[in-house]
Formats: structure tokens, C-alpha cells, sequence
């Protein structure tokens, strides 16, 4: 990755009618990074990777893909290459001739097409399959050929519309990985669409988060999972607890707060957030709780409760723990290390929190 | 028995069977019969139950058997080419370029609701010597007497059967349009095609069953049609067909006739399968 900028988006807004599906759309993306445009079904961002592929026109704003404005170029003659969601394999066409497919456009000798093809397939592991038909390969392969076929174009910038959405679990996470490694490897700019948290999380340097056509957010994973900037995006990432707060004072980037059920505490002011106030929404993560059947030693804040439900994940338990003072049911997640389930319904428990867990969302109204 | 019924042979053969012994009593038997008569021979009043293959050598060495036979597959391919490509345009255009695809998909299908013998006569009246494309273009002033070249020959016979076969072409191919994948549409594009060069690469290629399909619905009957070239087709447009019919009525020479319809066959047939072997072949050409 580099300083220098491959795509500038500003602005961009798309309208379907009296429907609006993107709007002030504004993105820089850097050379070699890892991008992921996150967000719930009909959020607009399948939308905007079609108009930044050129498959849909945008309505206003400017789209710059290696410095070039990209309103007068169509499709075909844009430096970018994608992979569809339902990878779009050629059924009359053998691997080979998939992989080949733009190739030929380019005016190459036979002999360097053949290198290439063999090159790109070797890159996803698909060596040696050539003269495979289309209909006898996998699921997983026929991702792998999507990808080979768009990445031996050697795009700019390559498009990846759910990649990995059609596979199974235990195949999705294989390829995540290897996805990642690949894109590492050629250095070239990914933009992925999609709507699963944990793919963005795992594959991407930075991670947009869109809702109703706007981009809320666009940050590291870990800074959108500790400090996201609205309830709609921490409660898309991760699991959250939201509980009201009332400011008390301020100063130097903290301020005290009086929090529902655990009282008085000191948290960081969240810079991301873009509308402050007096009576605020904060947020704990379940795994930055404690719990236990005493008080816990040590933590800046407590609250007493019962348990109201267990739920067992293997890797970890969830207690939800109903206290008064608080709407809903606080959420806990213990890492299962010892093979113990400690509490059962109807416990008395205490929960411990530190003020450094508690994430500040902004004033409560602003929230969707 | 009822056992059997249960199985998935048994269910099988119980839905085939009806459809079955129809084409068994009503399509094998009477071949049978046009088989046999092949080997007869036709005295004046008996035939000849004896086999030989006079027939077969006389229907080999007759050089109008041979011509009418190669005409015939002309025009049939002449109509089918001219027919095939006017309907893949329409159904393209259903397929990708309407929303109203049921309403045009009905529109095809309403010259079907008038006879055949009506349309063919229709166009009897369009192109004839008193017809409606030449009073027109004498009211005009296009032509100072009227076309003669319209009517009673090849030209009047592809010109109406391919308005007869139009539907049977535009089904098929819009069919093969309509499953299509639009997204393969946009990976060509994405890899950089044309409109044009994505036509060629990919929805031709793909479309090939669509067209094989409707070859074969047009051009296999169409060799062995009689009615449009007795009607419109004159001398210069018989076919062999109309030979077929002349041995069976006025000259009386059922064998001859069966041998005939044979030979139009086992031709058809070879015709049929050559342009399928061929047209797969190129198909898979392209790349």
C-alpha cells in the first residue's frame, strides 16, 4: 500500500427514479488497499461498485479512477475488473478459454496468452486445469476462475461484488484468507461488497459501512469495532449492549457520565461521533464485561442483576442479565476456557466494567 | 401388476404408453407400409409383390428426381436462413429490450389464427399479377406494368413460407435468449467487449441450441411441403413433394411415390444432421 490515491469518489449520487440508492458518496481509496463496503441488503452498495465497474451511471458527483474522470468511459474501456457474485463463468467456454476470455482482446501472441492463462490459474491454485468444463467445476473452483479471469487483466482496481457468499462456511473462510494473501502478494487495489461483518473484519485495511445509501463510516476494522460512530453501526458490528448516559461534566476528552445501571463513571469522548449532547447513547461490547457470583474486584463500575437467559457457543457462553435501572437485558460473553457454564437463570450476579469499555455514541436523539 | 405401476419404470412406461401406441399404430405402421411398397412394382392394374430395387435405380438415375431433390433442399435452406435470421432479431428483442414480452409473445402467434391455406392464399393475392404490390406500385408510378417476377416461382414460395414459419423461429431462439445469464453479459463487457464483440462471444455461442431448434422445425418440413409451391411456386418453384403427390394421383404409382418419399427423407435427414454436426462445431469455435 501506498500514499497515492487510485480512486477518488466524490459526492456521487445515484437516483432510481424517486428512489435514492446512493447519495453524497464521497471515497478516496489508496493504492493496494484492501477496501470493504459494508452494509445491510438495499443499502446502496452493490450500487456504488457497479458505478465505480461502469455499469450504472451516477447522477451527480465525479468518479476518478487513476486520476482519470470516468463519466465518458464506458465499461469495457475502464481499468477495473470484477468478480460477480454469481461469478459469471462462461458455460460454452472451457477454464482455459474463461481465463483467456479478455485476453484476446488485448492483441497478444498465442504463446503469451497460453503463459498467462497458466500463470493466473496457478495463482489460484487451479494449475493444470485448462480444458476443465465449466460445469464440472465446484463451487470454490468456479470462484477461483472468476478470480483468475479478472486478476490476468491486471486491473487497477478489482471489484468484488459478495466474493464469497455462495460457499460454504468452512471454504468461505479458506478463501478469505487466501483471497487476502493474494491481493497482499500483487498489490492491487480490492473494493469488496459485503454484507457480512466478519469477511470485512478479517480481509480488509479499511471497511465502509453503509446504510440507506450513505457511508457512515469508513475506517480501520478495529477502530469501527472501538469506536463506531452511531448505534446503527456498532450494532452491525459485533455484538452490543446500548444503554443511556447523562453527561455530567467535561474536559480534555473525557467527560463524566452518569450511565443507566452502572452510575458514575469517566469515559473518552468518541471522535468519530458526529453529533454530541447532553443525554447520550453509550455502548459496552459482551466480551468487556465481567461477571460473577460476587462483586468482582477492580472495576470502575458495577451493576447487580439476574441472569434471564443462557446461551452456549462453544468458544464462548452469553449470559443476558436483567438488571433494574436498564431496558433490556445486558449481554455477556465469557470465553469458554474452562469448560464450566458458571451461571444458570435465575443467578444473582454482579457485572464489573471498566470506563475504558465504554464506547460513547453521541446524543441519544440523533440515533436511528 | 399394480406393483409394478409403483415403480419409477412402471410410472414411466404407464405416461409414455398412450403417446406410444399412437405413434407405434399411426406413424411405424404405415412407414412399415411405405417401406414395403418401395420394393413392389406397379403393373396397370395390380402391384407386383416381388422385391426389387427397380425403384430405388429408377429414382437414382432420373435426373428430375435429383433436380427436384436439390431444389427442394435449396429452398428449404433458402427459407430457413431467411426465416432464422428475421426471427432472431425479434426475439432478441423480446428477450432483452421489452418488458412486454407475453403481449409481443402473443402478437407472434396471431397469424396462427388464421388457416395456412388462408395465408398462403393472402400472398397469392399480394404478389399476383392484379395483386396488391403491383396496383400499388402502378397507382404510384414506381412501374409502368406489373412485376411479373413475384409470383410462380422460388422467390413467391421462400417469401411465403417464411411468414408461415416466422412463429416456429422466433419461440425456440427466444427461448435459448431468455436463458441467458445477464450477468455473463456484464463480465464480457467487464473484460472489456463491445456490445457487438459480446454478442458474438457469448450470446450467439449461447444461443446456438436456440438455433439448431429452429432449423430443423422449418427446414425439415419445409423440404416436403406441397401446398405453398403448388399455390405460389408455378413451375419453377415444384418441389418434391409435388412429384410425390403427381405418383400417388395421376400417375398413379404408389411404389414409385413411397420410394420417393423415402429418398426425400433419408435426404432430410442426412441434410438435418450434417447442419447440426456443423453448426455445433463452429459454435465451438468460438472463444
Amino acid at each position: 500500500m501506498n500514499d497515492q490515491n487510485i480512486i477518488e469518489i466524490s459526492k456521487v449520487e445515484k437516483r432510481f427514479g424517486t428512489f435514492t440508492a446512493v447519495s453524497d458518496f464521497s471515497l478516496d481509496l489508496k493504492e493496494g488497499e484492501f477496501f470493504s463496503l459494508l452494509g445491510p441488503s438495499g443499502c446502496g452498495k452493490t450500487t456504488a461498485l457497479r458505478m465505480i465497474a461502469g455499469f450504472q451511471d451516477h447522477d451527480a458527483g465525479t468518479i476518478c479512477i487513476g486520476g482519470q474522470e470516468m463519466a465518458d468511459i464506458p465499461a469495457n474501456k475502464r481499468p477495473t475488473n470484477m468478480v460477480f457474485q454469481s461469478y459469471a463463468i462462461f458455460p460454452h467456454l472451457n477454464v482455459g478459454d474463461n481465463v483467456a476470455f479478455g485476453l484476446r482482446k488485448l492483441g497478444l501472441s498465442r504463446a503469451e496468452i497460453k503463459t498467462r492463462v497458466a500463470d493466473a490459474l496457478d495463482m489460484v491454485e487451479l494449475g493444470g486445469l485448462q480444458s476443465r468444463k465449466a460445469d464440472e467445476l465446484s463451487g470454490g473452483q468456479r470462484q477461483r476462475v472468476a478470480l483468475a479471469r479478472a486478476l490476468v487483466m491486471r486491473p487497477k482496481v478489482l471489484l468484488l461484488d459478495e466474493p464469497l457468499s455462495a460457499l460454504d462456511k468452512n471454504l468461505r473462510e479458506t478463501m478469505q484468507l487466501e483471497m487476502r494473501r493474494l491481493q497482499q502478494r500483487l498489490g492491487i487495489t480490492f473494493v469488496m461488497v459485503t454484507h457480512d461483518q466478519y469477511e470485512a473484519m478479517t480481509m480488509s485495511d479499511r471497511i465502509g459501512v453503509m446504510f440507506a445509501g450513505k457511508l457512515e463510516q469508513v475506517d480501520k476494522p478495529e477502530v469501527i469495532y472501538a469506536r463506531p460512530c452511531n448505534r446503527q453501526v456498532a450494532s452491525f458490528i459485533g455484538g452490543m449492549n446500548f444503554l443511556n448516559a447523562r453527561m455530567t461534566g467535561d474536559g480534555g476528552g473525557r467527560m463524566d457520565v452518569d450511565v443507566q445501571g452502572f452510575g458514575a463513571l469517566t469515559i473518552d469522548v468518541n471522535p468519530n461521533v458526529r453529533i454530541h449532547g447532553t443525554d447520550l447513547l453509550v455502548g459496552i461490547r459482551p466480551e468487556q464485561l465481567e461477571i460473577g457470583a460476587d462483586r468482582p474486584e477492580g472495576y470502575d463500575g458495577y451493576l447487580q442483576g439476574t441472569v434471564s437467559d443462557v446461551a452456549f457457543y462453544g468458544e464462548s457462553v452469553h449470559y443476558y442479565v436483567q438488571a433494574p435501572g436498564t431496558d433490556d437485558p445486558i449481554a455477556v460473553a465469557v470465553p469458554n476456557y474452562f469448560h464450566t457454564v458458571d451461571h444458570k437463570r435465575g443467578d444473582t450476579v454482579w457485572l464489573g466494567v471498566q470506563n475504558a469499555s465504554i464506547i460513547d455514541l453521541g446524543a441519544r436523539e440523533s440515533q436511528k | 401388476m399394480a406393483g409394478f405401476l409403483k415403480t419409477e419404470a412402471g410410472k414411466g412406461l404407464a405416461l409414455s404408453a398412450p403417446a406410444s401406441l399412437y405413434v407405434g399404430l399411426l406413424v411405424a405402421g404405415p412407414l412399415g407400409i411405405l417401406v414395403a411398397y418401395s420394393f413392389w412394382t406397379q403393373t396397370y392394374v395390380d402391384i407386383d409383390k416381388t422385391l426389387t430395387w427397380a425403384n430405388y435405380i429408377e429414382a437414382a438415375s432420373d435426373p428430375l428426381v435429383r433436380h427436384l431433390m436439390l431444389r427442394s433442399i435449396a429452398i428449404a435452406g433458402a427459407v430457413t436462413l431467411a426465416t432464422v435470421a428475421l426471427a432472431y432479431p425479434i426475439a432478441y428483442f423480446i428477450a432483452f429490450r421489452t418488458q412486454k414480452k407475453t403481449l409481443w409473445l402473443l402478437l407472434i402467434t396471431i397469424p396462427f389464427w388464421s388457416s395456412y391455406l388462408l395465408r398462403v392464399f393472402s400472398w397469392k393475392l399480394i404478389l399476383g399479377f392484379n395483386g396488391v404490390m403491383n396496383s400499388a406500385l402502378l397507382t404510384t408510378g414506381v412501374i409502368d406494368e406489373p412485376l411479373t417476377f413475384l409470383l410462380y416461382n422460388e422467390f413467391a414460395v421462400v417469401l411465403t413460407l417464411a411468414h408461415a414459419w416466422a412463429p416456429f423461429a422466433i419461440l425456440p431462439i427466444y427461448v435459448s435468449l431468455q436463458k441467458v445469464d445477464r450477468a455473463l453479459l456484464e463480465a464480457a463487457t467487464d473484460l472489456g467487449c463491445s456490445k457487438l464483440e459480446r454478442f458474438l462471444r457469448v450470446t450467439l455461442p449461447l444461443t446456438i441450441p436456440g438455433i439448431i431448434a429452429a432449423s430443423l422445425i422449418i427446414f425439415i418440413p419445409t423440404v416436403g411441403d406441397y401446398v405453398t409451391p403448388s399455390l405460389v411456386g408455378g413451375s419453377q418453384g415444384k418441389m418434391i413433394a409435388n412429384l410425390i403427390q403427381v405418383q400417388f394421383g395421376p400417375a398413379n404409382n404408389w411404389p414409385l411415390g413411397a420410394t420417393l418419399s423415402l429418398v426425400a427423407m433419408a435426404s432430410v435427414g442426412f441434410v438435418a444432421i450434417l447442419f447440426v454436426v456443423t453448426t455445433t462445431a463452429l459454435g465451438r469455435r468460438i472463444r
